[in-house]
C-alpha cells in the first residue's frame, strides 16, 4: 500500500515552481493506479518522491507502513530495492548485456554472481527474452528494451512497481503488449502498480483507479469506469475526449454535422454495466425507430468494454424518449 | 647509427608511461570528485560543503592546466628534489609531467562522466545503488570507451611534453632531435628521431582506438 499524505515540493532552480502541491493519495495493495495530467503537472516529481529520488518539502509517504521520507542511507536503499521502477527511455546500461542488466539490482544488493544470473535468466525466460540474454541493449527494439527494464525492476521481488511514462516512447502495438504484460504481472504477483502517463488511453486500458493532476494538485480521483463515464472536472473531460478516437471531439462533431445536416446526432458514453447488452437494438425496437451508428470506439478495459459511440437518428423522431431510455440504462447522452 | 636512439627511445617511453600511470590515478580521483560533488542527483543532497569542494577542485584543475609545462618545472623544483632526490635527469622530469597531465586527465574524466545518461544514474539509484555502485558500476563502466580514449590522448600529450623535459636533462627522443639533430645540423638524425616519435604517437592512438572501439557496446 502506498499512502501519500499532504506532500509538497517546490523547485527553486528557475524562479519558484511548486511542482507538487499538497497531494494526498492512497494506492491499495494489488491495485493498478494511474496518474494522468498534462506535461508539467508534477506527475514525475510525485512518483519520484515515492522512492525518494526526489525529497519532499513536507508531508509523508508511507510504503507498506514505512515512512519513506524518514529513511536515509542503507535503510533507504534497502527499501528502494523493494520498489521497482521503469522509465520512458528504459534507462538500461548499454555496457551490460541483457542478462547483466536484469541481474544488476541483485548485484547492487550483493547477491553472488551465479545465483543472480540464475534468477535473472529465469525471469528473462518468463518475459520472452530468453534468446536475447547475451545481446546488448543496442540491438533490442524499444519494446524489448522495456521488457528488459521490467525484468530488471521485478528481479528483486518488489512489492510495488513505479512506471514513469513507461509506454510513451513506444508505438501503439508495442504499447499494448507492454500494458498487457504489466496487467498480467499485476494479476499473477498481486504487484501494486503506480503509473503515470499523459495518455488517458493507457489508463483506460489497464488501471483500476486514477488521479488527474494539474498544476501540482490532484483535481480528481476515482475508479476508471466512474471517471470515464462521468468526469467532473473540465480538464478531465478534455483528457477523456482525446481518447475517443484520438480525434478532437469538437472537430469530430463539426464533421458529423456537415455530413448529417438533418436529424439528431447523439454522443453516447458507455460504462461497464451497459455495454454488454444489445441496448441500442432494444431501444430502437421498442420505440420503432432506426438508429444509425456513425462512429464507435469501444475499448476493453479492466472492467470490460467501455467507450464512446456516435449515433444518428432521423429528424422525425422525438429524441427526448430515446435520451431518457438510454440514461435509465446508465448511458451518458449528449446531443451535438 | 641506430644504437644512439635506443636510450632516448626508452627515455621517451619512460617519460610517457610513468607520468601516465600517476596522472590517470590522480586524475580519475580528482575528476570523480568534481563530477560527483557537482551532481545533486548522485549525492541526493544539496549540502553547501559539496559545492565548495566542487568549486575548489575545479579551480585547482583550471589553474594547473593553464601553467605552461616549462614554468611548472621551475615552480616544482623543490618538490621534485624532495620526491626524486634530484632536480635533473629523467626521473626529475616526472613530477612536473604528472602535475601537468593530471588536471588534463581529470577534465577528460569529468567530460566522459557527463556523457553518461542521467536516466541510467537515476535508475541505478532507484534500484538501490549507493555512491560506490554509481561510480564503479555506472559512471566508469558506461564511459569506458571515452575513458580509454582519454588515456590515449593524455599519453600522446605526455610524449610531446617529454620533449620539453630535455630542458632539465631528461633525455628522450625530442631532446635528441633538438640537441643533436637541430643544433648540430644533422638532418638525418633529426628525421629519424621525429619518425620514432610519430611511430610512438601512432601506436598509442591505434591501441587506444582499438580498445575504445572494442569496449563500446552502444
Ligand atoms: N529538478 C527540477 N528543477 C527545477 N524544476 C523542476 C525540476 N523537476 C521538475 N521541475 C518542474 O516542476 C514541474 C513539474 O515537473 P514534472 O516533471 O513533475 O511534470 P510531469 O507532469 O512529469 O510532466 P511531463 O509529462 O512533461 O513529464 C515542471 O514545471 C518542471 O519544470
Ligand atoms: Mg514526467
Amino acid at each position: 500500500m502506498i499512502e501519500i499524505r499532504n506532500v509538497s515540493k517546490t523547485f527553486h532552480t528557475n524562479g519558484e515552481i511548486k511542482a507538487v502541491d499538497d497531494v494526498s493519495l492512497t494506492v491499495a495493495d494489488g491495485e493498478i493506479f494511474g496518474i494522468v495530467g498534462y506535461s508539467g503537472a508534477g506527475k514525475s516529481t510525485l512518483i519520484r518522491m515515492v522512492n525518494q529520488l526526489e525529497r519532499c518539502d513536507s508531508g509523508a509517504i508511507f510504503v507498506n507502513g514505512t515512512d519513506m521520507t524518514e529513511l536515509k542511507g542503507e535503510e533507504l536503499r534497502k527499501k528502494r530495492r523493494k520498489i521497482g521502477m521503469i522509465f520512458q527511455h528504459f534507462d538500461l546500461l548499454w555496457s551490460m548485456s541483457v542478462l547483466e542488466n536484469i541481474a544488476f539490482p541483485l548485484k547492487l544488493a550483493g547477491m553472488p554472481k551465479e545465483e543472480r544470473f540464475k534468477k535473472a535468466s529465469d525471469l528473462a525466460e518468463k518475459l520472452g527474452l530468453k534468446d536475447k540474454i547475451n545481446d546488448y541493449p543496442r540491438s533490442l527494439s524499444g519494446g524489448q528494451k522495456q521488457r528488459v527494464a521490467i525484468a530488471r525492476a521485478l528481479v528483486s521481488d518488489p512489492d510495488i512497481l513505479l512506471c514513469d511514462e513507461a509506454t510513451s516512447a513506444l508505438d501503439p502495438k508495442t504499447t499494448d503488449d507492454i500494458l498487457k504484460l504489466l496487467a498480467d504481472i499485476n494479476k499473477e504477483y498481486g504487484l501494486t502498480i503506480l503509473m503515470i502517463t499523459h495518455q488517458m488511453e493507457t489508463v483506460q486500458k489497464i488501471c483500476h483507479r486514477l488521479a488527474v493532476m494539474a498544476d501540482g494538485k490532484v483535481i480528481e480521483v476515482g475508479t476508471v469506469s466512474k471517471i470515464f463515464a462521468d468526469p467532473q472536472n473540465d480538464l478531465t473531460k478534455k483528457l477523456i475526449q482525446t481518447v475517443d478516437t484520438g480525434l478532437d471531439v469538437a472537430k469530430m462533431a463539426q464533421e458529423l454535422k456537415e455530413h448529417y445536416p438533418e436529424g439528431h446526432l447523439l454522443r453516447l458514453s458507455f460504462t461497464q454495466e451497459t455495454s454488454g447488452k444489445p441496448l441500442l437494438y432494444e431501444i430502437a425496437k421498442k420505440l420503432d425507430i432506426s438508429v444509425n451508428i456513425v462512429s464507435a470506439n469501444i475499448k476493453n478495459t479492466q472492467f470490460g468494454p467501455l467507450g464512446v459511440m456516435y449515433i444518428h437518428i432521423e429528424k422525425r423522431v422525438e429524441i427526448a424518449a430515446i435520451i431518457s431510455e438510454l440514461t435509465n440504462q446508465g448511458v451518458k447522452v449528449e446531443v451535438i | 647509427m641506430f644504437s644512439q636512439f635506443i636510450d632516448p627511445f626508452f627515455e621517451t617511453v619512460y617519460l610517457t608511461i610513468v607520468p601516465l600511470l600517476f596522472s590517470v590515478l590522480f586524475g580519475s580521483i580528482i575528476g570523480t570528485v568534481i563530477y560527483v560533488t557537482g551532481s545533486r542527483l548522485i549525492l541526493q543532497s544539496d549540502k553547501k560543503i559539496f559545492r565548495v569542494i566542487n568549486r575548489v577542485a575545479d579551480a585547482l584543475v583550471n589553474i594547473c592546466r593553464s601553467i605552461p609545462y616549462l614554468i611548472l618545472i621551475v615552480w616544482l623544483l623543490p618538490v621534485t628534489n624532495f620526491l626524486t632526490g634530484s632536480i635533473i635527469g629523467t626521473k626529475a622530469a616526472v613530477p612536473a609531467l604528472v602535475v601537468s597531465a593530471t588536471p588534463f586527465f581529470a577534465r577528460m574524466v569529468v567530460i566522459a562522466f557527463s556523457e553518461v545518461d542521467k536516466g541510467v544514474i537515476e535508475a541505478s539509484l532507484a534500484l538501490g545503488g549507493d555512491l560506490k555502485d554509481i561510480i564503479f558500476n555506472v559512471l566508469i563502466r558506461e564511459s569506458k570507451p571515452a575513458l580509454i580514449s582519454s588515456v590515449a590522448v593524455t599519453a600522446i600529450n605526455l610524449v610531446s611534453y617529454s620533449a620539453m623535459a630535455g630542458a632539465i636533462g631528461a633525455g628522450g627522443l625530442g631532446f635528441e632531435a633538438f640537441q643533436y639533430g637541430f643544433a648540430r645540423r644533422n638532418d638525418e638524425l633529426m628525421f629519424i628521431a621525429t619518425i620514432l616519435i610519430v611511430i610512438i604517437v601512432f601506436a598509442i592512438q591505434i591501441v587506444g582506438d582499438t580498445l575504445a572501439h572494442r569496449t563500446d557496446k552502444r
